[in-house]
């Protein structure tokens, strides 16, 4: 019961799956990664887009093509960088919003709990 | 004069004390605008009526009487402020002042600094930037397009909703602009130290709302609240295999509360609480005219004093 994606939700999520894997994907790869709600059309279509933006390289696979980030260096050296001196220190403004901050041993066990009672989490048995 | 005059001070000390309560309260969406606008009015207005104590004080000098043209006698009469407390106040006054310019500037480079990272970045397509890293990290780089930075570690670490979740978190923030009101937040800190644990709750309250837009596009709160929980356990994990002291670095904003708020259920409207700090604001609005006015007469008095002297 998805609430439906904001624009470029989906383009980011295309990046984001070929992003976690370690070699080309074909469309029905990526289709059956992202799972049940999108049309296969949908996803060549974000595929092929994303391709023709340069954001994504193809090689022929089949009768297809198989899609994978371009190797880029740069990006990474330079968002490592930036992310070391914009960390929160002791003079820092503290700009960058992380996703997940370091956990303390007991909010491990908590979120360790948590995913081990998987679909089924009761929130009421949770300390 | 004397209610009005420590009436800023009075609402600093409350929000301080109550900050991590309200921000835990309040819909996380209310408690980042409402919360960091009561900030910046009683940053403000305690800023004035230290000045105005500081200046009244100052104002007795003899010297400085006659130069301004008013009876030093007529301003301090029944003066509700000390005048070793004026002197105090006027002392705060410039520290907080530089406190404040120095956050401000503090602020400004390190979100020019991101803005610079972002366009170093280079055209990303929906602002997404993947890393080949191995230490699972997601953030944001804040700026006019603005840019999402996500590990390979973080992308493999998560199955594909999840991932999702991640994705609309970030997105969030930058759609939102919590950076700017973050950054309002400490400086209104920096001008007011009482505020501080405010500004704390502002940034909590910054990251439950991006949980609860996601949230809400996945259309799912236990899916969120799982990806929160995979996330930190991989980034924990990884820490402790690179760092020692990883697990004792300060733990700001606890991933395991956001989590447990998104299992609560959503967050109720609070529209009494909400109403309740809104008023209080209104009071500190006004406690900031009356002291304005009533300095503004008995400067009048004490200048009408001074020509009928003459």
């Amino acid at each position: 019961m998805a609430g439906g994606r904001r624009r470029g939700g989906l383009e980011q999520e295309v990046l984001a799956c070929l992003g976690a894997a370690r070699r080309p994907l074909t469309v029905a790869e990526v289709l059956a990664e992202l799972g049940g709600d999108l049309a296969y059309t949908t996803v060549l279509t974000a595929l092929s887009r994303l391709h023709g933006k340069g954001a994504l390289t193809r090689e022929p696979a089949g009768r297809g093509y198989a899609y994978a980030l371009p190797a880029d260096l740069g990006a990474s050296v330079t968002a490592r960088r930036m992310s070391r001196l914009l960390d929160s220190r002791e003079d820092r403004a503290g700009v960058l919003a992380r996703f997940v901050a370091d956990l303390s041993p007991e909010d491990e066990r908590m979120l360790a709990d948590l995913l081990a009672e998987g679909r089924r989490a009761d929130p009421e048995a949770l300390p | 004069m004397i209610v009005a005059m420590t009436l800023p001070l009075a609402v600093s000390v409350l929000m301080g004390v109550s900050a991590s309560r309200l921000g835990r309260r309040l819909p996380p969406a209310t408690a980042v605008r409402l919360l960091t606008a009561a900030m910046l009015v009683t940053a403000l207005a305690t800023g004035f009526v230290l000045a105005v104590a500081g200046m009244l004080v100052l104002a007795q000098i003899p010297l400085v009487a006659a130069l301004g043209h008013y009876s030093a006698h007529v301003l301090g009469s029944g003066l509700p402020v000390p005048v070793g407390a004026g002197g105090l106040a006027a002392v705060t006054v410039c520290g907080l002042l530089v406190a404040a310019l120095r956050r401000a500037a503090l602020g400004g480079r390190d979100l020019m600094l991101a803005a610079v990272a972002c366009r170093r970045l280079g055209p990303a397509v929906g602002g997404l930037v993947v890393i080949d890293d191995d230490e699972p990290d997601a953030y944001t780089l804040p700026g006019i397009g603005g840019r999402v930075v996500v590990s390979t570690a973080m992308l493999r670490a998560l199955p594909a909703d999840e991932r999702r979740v991640l994705l609309a978190h970030e997105a969030a923030h930058l759609s939102r602009r919590h950076h700017l009101w973050v950054q309002a937040a400490e400086l209104a800190a920096a001008a007011n130290p009482l505020l501080r644990p405010v500004a704390r709750a502002v940034r909590a309250a910054v990251e439950r709302d991006a949980d609860e837009v996601a949230a809400a596009e996945v259309g799912d709160r236990e899916l969120a609240a799982r990806a929160l929980a995979r996330a930190g356990l991989a980034r924990a994990a990884a820490r402790r295999a690179t760092t020692l002291e990883a697990a004792l670095a300060g733990a700001d904003t606890a991933v395991a509360d956001r989590a447990r708020a998104l299992l609560a259920g959503p967050p109720p409207r609070r529209w009494v609480l909400a109403g309740m700090l809104a008023a209080l604001m209104v009071a500190t609005g006004v406690a900031v005219l009356v002291t304005g006015a009533d300095t503004e007469a008995r400067f009048e008095a004490a200048q009408s004093a001074y020509a009928l002297l003459r």
